[in-house]
Order: structure tokens, then C-alpha cells, then sequence
């Protein structure tokens, strides 16, 4: 059959990939075994973090090409090409995302090792559904586990986030 | 994963086919990859990325519903077409599998391509009578969905064919549906059981039945006694506790533990009793 398809090729056990992270465009050498969540913490994106390593846990989550996805399980290689959202891209410390901020105000972090993913659901639910009711904001967030607080507190977070994004108007 | 060294990403079906084909036995197709990103065979050098195949719709054709083998559990549970469709029993199953963070990722077609005893589509698509549309060495061609776990289908989705569409025929259209999962939690992938339930009722007498259950083999069981029980029967809750003793005694054939087959026969009753508007009840 005509070979009518591009692909890449890797050297020495290495490929060379474009990703579009936090809005820039950077160059990642990936092995061919690496998954997206060990090279964005290898060129330095620590937020993304190493819970179970199975698709289970949420800690590596972040957004490819607009939903939230789970870095442990796609193929740095395979990624090439996506654009790729991670907490550091949405808020600094003196600027926090509105998100950050109500998480930081309702008291929904303890240890913190699940927050960055919870947030960047939580963003991405925000996007879709400005004013989410309890039930779709739990089914959102049912990938994100917590292992130090009951969700609670979360929950109220990402109301109140909401709630802020919308003007202080209830929904 | 260590061994891939060729990564392509085709656009057209003819040329993920091409990407296949080329490579044989060393190339595999992967979807949402939720399922084999971890697995990939040590033979595998050919990664062939299905993301940019144009095949994630889901629109009405032909009085079929169609959806694109790219479509995520996600974007199934939330459709408005599937959540019409046969009491939007295809997202009520969607909306069952796992976390949202894997329904954002996984695909429908990989559900297909992918066999595993705890896929959630296949015992919805058996009792649906859905169709595939698929293309491989000979063309683009439309097979029965219980035709890939037959022994004389020779191709291996995701290696020699790849999976481009699912037909859920309309006849379907205005069946009543209920999928119920049996798990440990609701995230759990591992069911202890999960039902497909569906019947086509006419002046309270059940027209066609489909009972299909997935999770206690490798391909899903199609429970045919209790589907020919129900056929042509009255609704009432005499009928439902009969049907559901009828599926009890077809899980034996699978040798079911005890514990499943009371809960899938007392669901079974339930859903039954439900169209009868009677109260539920499995009686012994």
C-alpha cells in the first residue's frame, strides 16, 4: 500500500516532539518508553504528580487539546502535536487562578499532592458548565481522588469558584 | 513500549490502514489508549495514532444512529442523540465506566477493538443488534457486531482492520433500555456483572426482548431463555419474577457465583416490573 501518512521516527531510542504547553511551543526529547506525565515532570512541570501510575488516582492529570486527561497513560511520543495545560500555566503565586485562590479559602487543601489535578478538572468543568450543580461537579471530579479530606471542602471550592467566574450571581 | 520506533499519526482511513498494513504484525492501532498504552507488546514497533481520523460524530443516518469509532465515553454520555435513543441507554452505560478523567480518553472503537471481559459497550451493542463499519485489506464493509468474536472473523481490529463506525439500527430507536453495572464502587472497572436489558412492548405485551451480560466471559452473554420467555408474554409481576428465575437459570451456563446471579435476576425483575408499572419482586 502507498504510504500516504506521516510519522516520526526515533533515533537511538528517542523522539524528537513538539508540544504547545501552557500556550508555548517546546521542543521535548522523549524515550520511547516515557510516558507524558515523566517528561513533563523531566523538563520541569513538577506540578503533574506521580500518584498510581495506572489511570487511577487523577494526581497526573492535566488538559490535552481541551479535556482533562491522564498523563500516565498516553505515550509522550504520542502526544506530539497537543496542546498541553498544567497548573503552572494557570496561576502564579501572585496571581492566582480564581480556582486556586477559593481552594486556598475554603480550606480544600491539606497534604496538596491531588490539587493540581482537581483544579484542572475543575477548570475544565468551569469552562463547559459556568454554574455546575453539586451532582455534575462530583461526577467531574470522580477521577481526582483525595486521600486527606472528605471532598467537601472541594466541592464548596469549585461553587464558590463558579460562583466568583459568574459575578458573585448565584446560578 | 521500549521497542517503538515508528510513531504516525494518519488522517484518512485508507492511510491508517496503510500505516497497518506496512508494518504487519509489528504495527497496532491505538485510540484513547486507556487500555493498552500499558500493554503494548514488546512486537510492537509501529505506534499508529488514530486522534486525527475524522470519526468522532454521532449523528442520525438512514433512521441508524452512528456513531464515529473515535467517539469518547464522554462525548456518548452527554449526546443528546444517544441520550434520546433507546432510553438513552447507550449513555446511561457511557456514563458508568470508571472515572470522567478515563471517559474523557477512552473511545468507543477501542471498547470494540480491545476485548476484555469488563468493556462496558459490547454486551450494550450485542443486545442493541449493532453493526461495524470497518475497513480492511478488501474495503470498507458493514459486519454484524457478534461477528468479531466468531471464529471464522479473521481480522484483528486494530491490526489488520480498523473499526470506523457503529450502526445501532433504528429499529432499536423506541426500545426500552436499562444498562445496570454490579460493582464494587461506582468507579470500579472490575464489574461483578453488568446487564444490558431491553424490551419492545405493544399494548402491555412484549413484542422482542434482549437480555445481554457482560463481565462473566470474554464476549457477552446473550440470555436467550429469558429473552424467549418474555416474547409475546403480558407485563405483570408474575411475568417478571418468571423471567428473572428464566435469566438465573441461563447464567448457569456460565457457572455465575450465586450472589450474581440473584442480583442480576433481581435487577432483571425490577427493570420487567418497571415497565408493568407492578411493584418489583423476584419471588422463590
Amino acid at each position: 500500500m502507498k504510504k500516504n501518512y506521516s510519522r516520526l521516527e526515533a533515533s537511538g531510542g528517542f523522539f524528537e516532539i513538539t508540544l504547545l504547553v501552557n500556550g508555548t511551543k517546546r521542543e521535548f526529547r522523549v524515550k520511547n518508553g516515557e510516558f507524558l506525565l515523566d517528561a513533563l515532570r523531566r523538563y520541569g512541570y513538577k506540578s503533574v504528580k506521580k500518584g498510581c501510575d495506572t489511570g487511577d488516582c487523577g494526581s497526573c492529570t492535566v488538559i490535552v487539546d481541551g479535556k482533562p486527561s491522564l498523563a500516565c497513560l498516553i505515550p509522550a511520543f504520542s502526544a506530539h502535536g497537543s496542546a498541553v495545560t498544567t497548573v503552572e500555566g494557570l496561576g502564579t503565586m501572585r496571581a492566582p487562578h480564581p480556582l486556586q485562590t477559593a481552594f486556598v479559602e475554603a480550606g480544600a487543601v491539606q497534604c496538596g499532592f491531588c490539587i493540581p489535578g482537581m483544579i484542572l478538572s475543575a477548570k475544565a468543568l468551569l469552562d463547559e458548565v459556568p454554574d455546575p450543580s453539586e451532582e455534575e461537579i462530583r461526577k467531574y471530579l470522580d477521577g481526582n481522588l483525595c486521600r486527606c479530606t472528605g471532598y467537601v471542602k472541594q466541592i464548596q471550592a469549585v461553587k464558590a469558584a463558579a460562583k466568583k467566574k459568574r459575578g458573585g450571581k448565584e446560578a | 513500549m521500549n521497542n517503538i520506533k515508528y510513531c504516525s499519526f494518519p488522517e484518512t482511513p485508507k492511510a491508517a490502514l496503510a500505516a497497518l498494513l506496512d508494518r504487519r504484525a509489528e504495527a497496532m492501532a491505538v485510540a484513547g489508549g486507556t487500555l493498552v498504552a500499558k500493554t503494548l507488546p514488546d512486537s510492537v514497533t509501529h505506534f499508529v495514532g488514530l486522534k486525527k481520523l475524522p470519526y468522532r460524530h454521532i449523528v442520525k443516518r438512514g433512521g441508524d444512529l452512528v456513531i464515529g469509532a473515535l467517539a469518547s465515553f464522554d462525548d456518548i454520555d452527554r449526546s443528546r442523540l444517544t441520550r434520546g435513543w433507546a432510553g438513552g441507554v447507550l449513555s446511561m452505560a457511557a456514563a458508568r465506566c470508571s472515572s470522567q478523567l478515563i471517559r474523557n480518553m477512552a473511545t468507543i472503537g477501542g471498547n470494540i477493538a480491545r476485548p476484555h471481559s469488563f468493556n462496558i459497550f459490547p454486551a450494550v451493542l450485542e443486545g442493541l443488534d449493532a453493526g461495524l463499519r470497518i475497513i480492511s485489506r478488501s474495503g470498507i464493509r458493514t459486519v454484524p457486531f457478534s461477528a468479531v468474536y466468531l471464529p471464522d472473523f479473521r481480522l484483528k481490529p486494530g491490526r489488520d482492520c480498523v473499526i470506523l463506525e457503529i450502526i445501532i439500527p433504528g429499529k432499536t430507536r423506541n426500545w426500552l433500555c436499562r444498562f445496570e453495572k454490579f460493582a464494587r464502587t461506582e468507579t470500579s472497572w472490575e464489574a461483578y456483572f453488568s446487564l444490558f436489558m431491553a424490551a419492545g412492548v405493544k399494548a402491555g405485551v412484549v413484542r422482542e426482548a434482549r437480555v445481554a451480560v457482560g463481565a462473566l466471559s470474554p464476549k457477552p452473554f446473550r440470555a436467550l431463555s429469558a429473552e424467549k420467555f418474555l416474547r409475546g408474554r403480558a407485563l405483570s409481576s408474575a411475568s417478571a419474577a418468571e423471567a428473572a428465575l428464566e435469566l438465573e437459570r441461563d447464567l448457569d451456563q456460565l457457572r455465575a457465583g450465586d450472589f450474581r446471579k440473584e442480583a442480576a435476576a433481581a435487577l432483571f425483575g425490577r427493570f420487567i416490573s418497571s415497565l408493568s408499572g407492578e411493584r418489583p419482586g423476584v419471588k422463590r
